[in-house]
């Protein structure tokens, strides 16, 4: 599995860190999130599916 | 119009629906009415208001809160440039003098205000405060927790977040009272009432300490987000002194009643379900996240914003013309069943939760971050000093209308009284104002990282 966030749609709501904190990191000034590499540990992949599809703005791919 | 223009009209507004949200009716059948408009028009035209569209479904609000192209935020209080509204509806009798800063601009303007305050409101930037907002949760409940009875509103959740969010702005914490009541009471006051006129002379008081405040720290700097204002140049010049007190207004607004309504509905409701209370606590680690969100979702504080199209346009299958008004529900799209399943009902463990109760798009309630700290500070040290509260239907006062905040005015409880752990709360708030002070709790995250230090 491999994710990556769409900085042009994240604003910054948080639930992602919050649902999978080792694959997603939030920016210190203004919370968007990104991740460190696209590659999703195998034991992460429920929770980055979950962080999917809680992200309000739909700005988590998976692929 | 002609003939042609009329039918035209008619067949875009077909869907219609007679939508009041300033009611008591609305609050008492929320249910009924998203589950009614969800059905029939997701997207409606309502005649209330001098008429504006209202968006409730889940899909159709997601794709016009994106279309930040085709809608503005802009409030033109001096008719300069295309005499747009903001953001209420209906607009306040009461004349603005100030746009209720970013919240009614658009960008490029919106964006230079918020990268002023992201780094005074970040998650890493409010982390930073947790020890002060805990020790503020335990003078609170230090103050009733000896006598058996508190009330969740006057005591605590009015407390913590006028407190905090003036040791933010920069402001002296013990200055809460002047904000507090005008703050809260503006949101439940009817107009031209006696009480209205109480409450818009707390309001004057308020005011004049704010102007105070604003010209101390321009005087004499100390830090927080008055002085991001204060400093604040858009193609180098400063913000004007009204745009500043409209901007000081929101996160004011922004700061107080919201997190009060989420933290007074949520103790409630824990309270009316002992079971999942008593769960809530046992599995806090896993549980309050997700329950945080829930409470968010169900109860969503901030029921909505208005916005006006800023051309023709078509979003989500509806045909809307320039200069027309739109209601967009946070509240009703939160109830979509298509997007929560079981949408009426509290799961503190619900999965896929993407609500709207911080709004979508790039007016994101930058206080979002604010929110879910103290309220998950406050929650955790109730269910810990007084597990088994019990909340007094009566004496219990709803907000009678939710059209603008869903709050609460009292929610008084017994518990078992347990003791004290601490200074009360005036002592704690000098102790504090000194940490915070001292530390410079109150920089951005970019001048000062670390967490702060309270001596035990």
């Amino acid at each position: 599995m491999r994710v990556r966030v769409d900085s042009e749609r994240c604003q910054g709501h948080t639930l992602c860190a919050m649902i999978a904190p080792k694959v997603f990191e939030l920016d210190d000034i203004d919370g968007h999130s990104s991740v460190a590499g696209e590659n999703v540990p195998a034991d992460q992949e429920e929770q980055v599916r979950e962080a999917a599809h809680s992200c309000p703005e739909q700005a988590i791919l998976i692929f | 119009m002609s003939v042609d223009d009329v039918a035209a009209d008619d067949e875009r507004k077909r869907n219609t629906y007679h939508f009041d949200r300033h009611t008591p009716e609305y609050r008492h059948q929320l249910a009924s009415i998203a589950g009614e408009m969800h059905e029939k028009c997701p997207v409606a035209w309502s005649d209330t208001y001098g008429g504006h569209w209202v968006a409730s479904g889940s899909r159709e609000v997601f794709e016009l809160a994106r279309s930040a192209e085709y809608l503005s935020n802009d409030h033109d209080i001096r008719g300069e440039r295309r005499g747009y509204k903001g953001i209420s509806i209906p607009t306040p009798q009461r004349v603005a003098s100030a746009r209720g800063g970013f919240l009614e601009m658009d960008p490029p303007e919106q964006r230079y205000y918020r990268q002023a305050l992201n780094p005074y409101l970040s998650p890493a930037a409010i982390n930073r405060w947790i020890p002060v907002i805990d020790e503020l949760v335990r003078a609170s409940l230090d103050e009733k927790i000896e006598t058996g009875r508190i009330d969740f509103v006057d005591d605590l959740a009015n407390v913590v977040p006028a407190v905090f969010t003036l040791a933010m702005m920069g402001i002296p914490m013990k200055s809460w009272e002047i904000y507090c009541e005008p703050m809260h009471a503006a949101i439940y006051t009817r107009e031209g009432t006696e009480e209205a006129a109480r409450v818009a002379l707390l309001h004057r008081q308020m005011g004049m300490d704010l102007a105070g405040q604003l010209a101390q720290i321009r005087a004499d700097p100390r830090p927080g987000l008055v002085n991001a204002l204060l400093e604040l140049r858009i193609d180098g010049e400063p913000q004007p002194d009204i745009e500043i007190f409209g901007v000081l207004g929101l996160l004011l607004g922004g700061g107080f009643d919201t997190t009060t309504a989420l933290t007074a509905h949520a103790l409630e409701w824990l309270s009316e379900n002992p079971p999942e209370r008593e769960r809530l606590s046992r599995e806090r680690d896993t549980l309050l996240d997700s329950a945080t969100e829930e409470f968010l979702r169900f109860y969503t504080p901030a029921p909505g914003d208005g916005r006006t199209f800023s051309a023709d346009c078509e979003i989500a299958g509806t045909q809307f013309k320039e200069g027309e008004r739109l209601w967009l529900s946070w509240t009703m799209a939160n109830r979509d069943a298509a997007l929560f399943p079981e949408p009426n009902s509290i799961d503190l463990a619900r999965k896929g939760n993407r609500h709207h109760s911080f709004g979508l798009g790039i007016h994101r309630c930058i206080g979002s971050n604010v929110a879910r700290a103290v309220f998950k500070r406050m929650i955790v040290q109730v269910l810990d000093r007084m597990p088994d509260y019990r909340c007094e239907a009566d004496g219990t006062v709803h907000y009678d209308t939710i059209g603008v905040i869903n709050g609460m005015r009292h929610l008084p409880a017994t518990f078992t009284p347990g003791k004290r752990l601490g200074a009360g709360l005036d002592e704690t708030i000098d102790n504090l104002q000194k940490v915070c002070d001292e530390q410079r709790l109150a920089e951005p995250v970019t001048a000062r990282r670390a967490t702060a230090k309270i001596e035990s």
